[in-house]
């Protein structure tokens, strides 16, 4: 046994030997009465509030079977209930398969149409409907720029 | 019950270091004993249920702050150094011979009382309970290493804490730690 070994061990036997006759300490005065209190309160309760344990046994045994019966009922009446979740739940989900298959074809056909159309056609469109949306654009801003102020300006002669 | 209050109340106040909670933990211990009353009435082993059920229901109430002393145990777990252990021996020496039994229990008490909960509770453990390491370990949910480790940490810490009162105080002495690591809030 090492040097440390032995002075781990003499540590540990005096510290033992110290505890060991530490006197129990003592419990306050009021502990005793808090018990006899708790429990005169819980004899106060009525039958059905305390422990299944000490219910009469008149009320305990008809419970126990009724419980027993009903475990087996409870998971009979689940399995029919799933069932029945199961099949309802069909109808919108058929719909909604067949409303996500759609989506999808429309987006395959989508794609096609536009991989065949040729890439020159594709730029020259969107060249035309810009200078296309330009010119209304400042046809627009002409015609309000000549016309909204005359009117005002009749307006306000008229008046 | 006046009989074995004393030492179901001991039991848990040891492990809570805190009198209130043991004073809720051995009113409820001897509520599961009046459950019992019939059987532990005649019984000769009634103390050692008693106590069994006291253990066991302090623990129970520890374990839910059980993360926060854990934690404490993971962080602060290096071993304790040679001249530490030879220094703490030295004044639990003292402690035995020179001190009166009246004024030991006082001092050892209130020292105990301070260590943290992931020194304390192994310790008391071991020492009052006389658990095995092993089933200590099992018990608290940690390694055996770390149970070693915090009860060695824990002899010292009380020693340094025994020091602090005064107990074997000179001056040649190794210095002990005089304050104890992630000491309980």
């Amino acid at each position: 046994m090492s040097s440390r070994d032995q002075i781990d061990e003499k540590l540990e036997r005096l510290v033992g030997q110290v505890l060991r006759e530490q006197p129990l300490q003592r419990a306050p005065t009021s502990l005793e009465a808090r018990v006899l209190g708790e429990l005169a309160t819980r004899a106060r309760l009525p039958w059905w509030r305390r422990g299944i344990a000490t219910w009469p046994a008149s009320v305990r045994i008809p419970v126990i079977a009724g419980c027993a019966v009903c475990v087996p009922l409870v998971w009979v009446l689940s399995l029919w209930l799933a069932e029945r979740m199961v099949s309802v739940a069909a109808g919108p989900l058929t719909t909604l398969r067949d409303a996500t298959h759609a989506a999808t074809s429309f987006g395959t056909i989508t794609g096609h149409i536009i991989q065949s159309i040729p890439r020159e056609w594709l730029v020259g469109g969107l060249i035309a409907t810009a200078t296309l949306y330009a010119s209304l654009f400042a046809l627009i801003a002409v015609g309000y720029s000549l016309l909204y102020p005359r009117s005002q300006y009749a307006k306000a002669h008229l008046t | 019950m006046r009989a074995y209050q004393d030492m179901v109340f001991s039991t848990a106040v040891r492990l809570t270091a805190n009198p209130a909670q043991a004073e809720d933990i051995s009113q409820e211990v001897f509520l599961r004993a009046y459950q019992s009353f019939e059987n532990l009435r005649t019984s000769p082993k009634a103390g050692g249920w008693l106590k069994t059920v006291a253990t066991n229901l302090t623990l129970n109430h520890l374990t839910r702050h059980r993360k926060r002393w854990r934690l404490f145990s993971e962080i602060f777990s290096e071993d304790s150094r040679e001249e530490e252990i030879e220094s703490a021996t030295a004044v639990f020496d003292t402690v035995l011979t020179e001190l009166e039994t009246g004024e030991r229990s006082a001092l050892v008490e209130q020292a105990l009382g301070r260590l943290p909960d992931h020194q304390r509770i192994p310790l008391v453990l071991y020492h009052y309970e006389e658990m095995p390491y092993q089933d200590i370990a099992d018990r608290l949910g940690i390694s055996l290493a770390k149970v070693k480790t915090d009860i060695l940490r824990g002899r010292v810490a009380m020693a340094g804490l025994l020091a602090e009162s005064g107990v074997g105080a000179t001056s040649d002495r190794p210095r002990l730690p005089t304050t104890t690591r992630g000491a309980q809030s």
